[in-house]
């Protein structure tokens, strides 16, 4: 677990304020409530943060809509991960049922 | 550490090493402790050009400090991991969302049954959007003495619900109070928002303040004033006793130490005490007589002043 200050030491240009501020918003949830609360990911969110704000410009009424955008794409992603390790489970045959069926439901790109 | 090597030499990030090398020894001729006997400033800034220079004198070093490798002690800099490399983990789960399948229709309680959902949608250990309740703006209209003195009071709220607030002593007028976590609840375990009270205070009518000082305007006899002695003054804490000197004059003001406001970091002002001479109402033949024989042997003129500089 990593504290307020491991994040603040390695991550450069977040100062515990804006650290602080961040978790307030609910950008960045620790596990824990108390101060040791912060995992790699976090971590990681935070530099994510600092990067959106920074680097790219957007302003703090920006980054709710960009993290929650983001937090949906991850989400989806990992469904369609459990989904396709599932399908590669299943017998020869059947997948190529359901790639056939994918083949035909797909609407082709328009050129 | 400095953050960046270059501006503790004084160079651009596009200088040529020749360049690089001119602006150290430059600088280490000016800071060299042998030549600085005893100044421990120019040490330290000889270590960190020297330092510098160790790193951007040397080619490869240069061009690896230039890319982000080493950071400027020279320490091999960590590789940036990424948040898309923790999304997808376990991690990284508690931030996922899978907020917005609602209109899948049909398909969506296929999804639901898959991955385990409740009625909404919600994914596996992910959470919804997240975020902070609103602040929520209060008023709250208190007497002098509360605001002086401190005080608790409770708010009925218009949904019917109760707010306590602590009033500290010295509260000033327009003040605004947060009340950490009373405000609109959060969303997706967020915390809630704030509630901020604006503090509007009744003026009192003896009382005035200025600061942690309280000013009040006492009036006092025709005789207390020549005479002088001891008279009643009101105070924020209930009545105390001051010393009119003798010989007081309106606009006199005594300063009772100690008596104005007592804040919580220990700030204590003081009551200045205006005095007024008030006349009797009705003047009898007594002061009068007593006046015009006084007038008769002793004038004295207050307003010698006033024609000179006018």
């Amino acid at each position: 677990m990593l504290t307020e200050g491991d994040i603040v030491a390695r991550v450069q240009h977040v100062t515990v304020t804006r650290l602080r501020v961040w978790v307030r918003a609910g950008w960045i949830r620790p596990v824990a409530k108390a101060e040791q609360g912060f995992s790699e990911a976090d971590m990681a969110r935070a530099a994510l943060i600092r990067d959106l704000e920074d680097k790219l410009g957007f302003d703090e009424d920006q980054v709710p809509v960009l993290l929650n955008l983001i937090d949906q794409i991850h989400g989806l992603r990992a469904e369609l991960k459990t989904m396709l390790e599932a399908l590669e489970d299943l017998p020869e045959d059947v997948r190529a049922t359901v790639k056939s069926r994918i083949a035909k439901n797909t609407p082709r790109k328009s050129r | 550490m400095a953050d960046d090597l270059y501006s503790v030499l004084g160079v651009a990030r596009t200088a040529k090493a020749e360049d690089i090398a001119k602006a150290y020894r430059k600088l280490a001729k000016k800071l060299h402790p042998d030549l600085n006997p005893g100044d421990k400033a120019a040490e330290d800034k000889f270590k960190q050009v020297t330092a510098a220079y160790d790193i951007l004198g040397d080619t490869e070093k240069r061009r690896r400090y230039d890319l982000g490798e080493i950071d400027a002690s020279g320490q091999e800099r960590p590789q940036r991991r990424y948040y898309r490399e923790y999304a997808g983990g376990e991690d990284g789960a508690r931030y996922r969302s899978t907020a917005g399948y609602e209109d899948l229709g049909g398909f969506s309680d296929l999804f639901g049954d898959l991955f385990g959902r409740g009625g909404g949608a919600r994914g596996a250990g992910g959470q919804r959007f997240a975020m902070r309740g609103q602040d929520a703006q209060y008023r709250l209209e208190i007497d002098f003495l509360e605001a002086v003195n401190g005080a608790k009071k409770r708010i009925t709220l218009p949904d019917g619900g109760t707010l306590d607030v602590t009033i500290p002593a010295g509260v000033e007028e327009g003040q605004v109070m947060r009340l950490k976590g009373k405000g609109m609840p959060g969303l997706g375990g967020a915390e809630a928002g704030d509630a901020l009270v604006e503090i509007l205070v009744r003026p009192h009518p003896v009382f005035k303040r200025e600061g942690e000082d309280i000013l009040v305007e006492v009036p006092i006899t025709f005789d207390e004033a020549v005479l002088g002695g001891k008279v009643e003054v009101p105070t924020i804490n209930g009545n105390v006793s001051a010393t009119v000197p003798a010989g007081t004059n309106t606009g006199k003001t005594l300063r009772l130490k100690g008596r104005g406001i007592k804040r919580k970091n220990g700030k204590v002002g003081d009551e200045l005490v205006k005095l007024t001479v008030v006349m009797p109402d009705r003047i009898d033949d007594d002061l009068k007589t007593f006046a015009e024989e006084w007038r008769d042997k002793h004038r004295y003129d207050p307003r010698r002043k006033l024609r000179e500089q006018a």
